[in-house]
């Protein structure tokens, strides 16, 4: 179902150490638009809380987030 | 008009307050004894690099000093213009934030400072009355939020964590060649509860340096790095340190042992039981003096494996602000042929330019890299190949440094190096 | 002159001293009772022992090694300045008593080249001081941070010190200890009076601007940065906890 959704914005986060994913994530938000969604592509294991946490307390949300491979794959909708 | 007018001293009054409120007798004294001598001006890197004003320790002081003057100080409100007393409003508040955020809360001026004024304290306050006004930084403070959902709303995320952990637990396997080698969590009874960052960089080396020091330890769920801090609420910054607190007392840990993470150790050791008001039960120690421990006592093996030139960067919350400068010394000494301090080094030691939570927020990279300069020239002094550093914050910042200037350096945590220098079956049999 | 010297050289002693005492009193009380920052704010290394924390905190204040390490000019200035203004202090008490054992051994002439000397060397001190603070204060990145207090303070400083050295280098020679020692202990005693040496001549019109300075420098002090003296102690106390 996620396949369905065209991100956005494409972010490579991959071989970076956590925080930093959730942080470029954050800083990245800005560049969508409200609706907009976010492909976020991370290595590090954190990433899979630190990023629906994020989320969460910032009122956007992950459509779906799943291990594909080694790789943390995250659809993040932009939702304020 | 008017009224206008009155609402808007109003607000400046309540703005201005927050000083008020967070009156300490060091504060005052901070804040009445400062002479302008700017002894200070040549500690701070940011300064340094820049020669712009605004990064001058005495002058982003002075700001917050102008207000409390004008407010607060008996002269300053019978003459306010003798102390250039000024109102907290917008013109004030955008230089604040930039002086403010920017600051790494290295303490190297006050260091140098005759009288030993803490910026970084001062600034505390300046931070507090950002967020009173609404214009803390945005960035930090979505990370603090975060790690606070994190741990109201554990149960959302146990399993996902402890699944990472799992993850990890067999690239550990896989090192030590030894199956039956864990990552721990929530065990009752553990002797040390180890606080990683979410990052499994920070779990893989310590995971194998414990198993192999047979170390009766257990896995934070919660990362020790703390953006409340760096944002400047408390009350933020103690949720954030409280959830692996809270976890140590409920495991009944003997020792609180912090990642390689500067601030985090910092929080963990010299604030957070003046935060919380009470003593902790258990001690509060750095991974790294764990590390010398089990090396000096030969409770695990290393060889000087590192034939490359390296040094050692002091992060400010460790060395100068945490106390600890010989023991990371002593285990890069243990495993290198070749080590070269940089100088000035321990107290003296330049700030990276990295810390304070400035890695985090977008607008001041290009600034962040330019404050550097002190740091790079340092490293090209030792002509070291690889910079050893316990904090996060400095290795990004390096990181960025080695790439901007080219230095062809190696970044690295300890614990990464003390790993590639121990004998370990498994990861050596995968060399064969 | 009489009136001027009533005003700065009685009067304005006497307010002076009175708003001195009763600031600094005021601003050690203020505080004494401001609560604690509850965060100890101490940097490593630090002495282990609380008599090492004494002594640093001495050490940090009087000699202050690692601000010489990062300027050493600004260093010497302020330890010039302050070491000679020690000095000076310590050259005025001799108008309320003559030392004991320097006259007997240097005979009353040779108290008199003894204090000229050493006044000297004090006051032209002082003077380099000052004017290398006002040459700094008023350049580059000093300027900017720079309030009209700082301006104030060294004004005030420049008046004092300059009309002291006028009084020694210009009457030193005419006008010597024992006289302002009269005019000094008559006020003590509350009851003020200028012996006639002193208003016969021009150093009147000195003496009483050399103390207009004083008595303004002294109402100020409590009330200005100048408390770092008293609170320096305290600050680089805290750098240890």
């Amino acid at each position: 179902m996620s396949d369905e959704i065209k991100p956005d914005l494409e972010l490579d986060l991959k071989g970076l150490l956590c925080p930093l994913p959730m942080v470029k994530v954050s800083q990245r938000i800005k560049d969508v638009p409200v609706g907009g969604v976010i492909r976020a592509v991370a290595t590090d294991p954190g990433a899979m809380a630190d990023i629906p946490a994020w989320a969460k307390s910032t009122g956007n949300e992950v459509v779906s987030a799943g291990k594909v491979g080694g790789e943390f794959v995250f659809l993040v909708k932009r939702v304020k | 008009m008017a009224d206008a007018t009155t609402t808007e001293a109003t607000e400046l009054a309540t703005l201005a307050g927050v000083i008020d409120k967070k009156m300490t007798r060091q504060l005052k004294q901070y804040l009445d004894l400062c002479a302008r001598c700017a002894i200070c001006k040549d500690a701070c890197h940011q300064y340094v690099a820049t020669q712009d004003v605004k990064y001058l320790p005495a002058y982003r002081a002075e700001l917050i000093r102008r207000i409390y003057k004008k407010y607060f100080d008996k002269t300053g409100r019978f003459v306010p213009a003798l102390y250039e007393g000024r109102d907290p409003d917008e013109n004030l508040l955008d230089e604040l934030y930039e002086t403010t955020y920017a600051c790494t809360g290295c303490r190297r001026c006050m260091y140098f400072c005759p009288f030993s004024i803490d910026t970084q304290f001062i600034l505390s306050v300046a931070k507090a009355m950002l967020i009173a006004a609404g214009r803390g930084n945005e960035m930090l403070g979505q990370l603090a939020d975060a790690a606070i959902f994190k741990g109201d709303n554990m149960e959302m995320f146990h399993d996902v964590i402890v699944d990472g952990f799992k993850d990890v637990e067999k690239e550990v396997q896989e090192i030590t060649g030894d199956p039956t080698a864990e990552i721990p969590v929530d065990k009752q009874g553990a002797d040390i509860l180890y606080v990683a960052l979410a990052g499994a960089h920070s779990i893989r080396p310590a995971a194998v340096i414990f198993h192999e020091a047979k170390e009766s330890w257990t896995l934070s769920l919660f990362e020790a790095a703390n953006y409340g801090f760096f944002f400047g609420d408390p009350v933020k910054a103690r949720k954030i340190a409280d959830r692996f607190m809270d976890e140590a007392v409920r495991l009944g840990v003997k020792e609180v042992v912090i990642t390689e993470c500067g601030h985090a150790y910092r929080v963990a050791e010299i604030f957070h039981e003046a935060w919380a008001g009470k003593k902790h039960p258990f001690k509060v120690t750095h991974v790294l003096e764990k590390i010398d421990a089990y090396i000096k006592d030969g409770r695990i093996k290393v060889s000087k494996a590192i034939e490359l030139p390296i040094t050692y960067h002091d992060p400010c919350q460790i060395g100068r602000n945490g106390g600890i400068f010989e023991q990371p010394r002593d285990i890069v000494k243990a495993i290198s042929k070749d080590f070269r301090d940089m100088t000035p080094n321990r107290q003296e030691q330049w700030c990276c330019g990295g810390g304070g939570g400035i890695v985090a927020i977008d607008e001041m990279n290009e600034f962040r890299l330019k404050s550097g300069m002190k740091k790079v020239e340092q490293i090209r002094a030792t002509g070291a190949k690889i910079v050893a550093s316990p904090c996060e914050n400095c290795r990004l910042q390096m990181e960025g440094l080695d790439e901007v200037h080219q230095l062809g350096v190696r970044i690295a945590a300890i614990m990464d190096l003390v790993v590639e220098s121990m004998p370990l079956k498994g990861r050596d049999a995968a060399k064969v | 002159m009489e009136t001027y010297l009533q005003i700065t050289s009685v009067w304005g002693v006497y307010l002076s001293i009175a708003v001195f005492v009763a600031g600094m009193a005021w601003r050690i009380w203020e505080w004494s009772t401001t609560p604690r920052s509850p965060i100890p704010l101490g940097m490593f290394p630090k002495p282990r022992t609380g008599t090492g924390r004494f002594f640093k905190m001495l050490k940090d204040t009087f000699i202050a090694p690692q601000s010489f390490r990062i300027e050493p000019w600004m260093w010497l200035a302020a330890m010039a300045f302050h070491i000679a203004a020690l000095g000076a202090f310590v050259g005025h008490l001799r108008l309320i008593h003559e030392f004991p054992f320097l006259p007997s051994l240097l005979g009353e002439a040779g108290m008199n080249t003894f204090a000229a000397w050493s006044g000297s060397i004090a006051g032209v001190l002082m003077l380099g001081a000052i004017l290398f603070w006002i040459a700094r204060r008023t350049t580059g990145p000093y300027k900017t941070i720079s309030v009209p207090e700082d301006y104030l303070l060294l004004a005030l400083l420049f008046g004092v010190v300059i009309m002291g050295d006028h009084m020694r280098f210009v009457y030193g020679s005419i006008v010597h200890a024992a006289t302002y020692r009269e005019w000094f202990l008559s006020l003590l005693a509350f009851k003020p009076a200028f012996p006639v040496e002193l208003t016969s001549s021009n150093v009147a019109f000195s003496l009483g601007t050399h103390m207009l300075f004083v008595d303004l420098f002294l109402i100020y002090f409590p009330f200005s940065k100048l408390v770092h003296t008293v609170g320096a102690l305290a600050s680089n106390y805290v750098r240890s906890e």
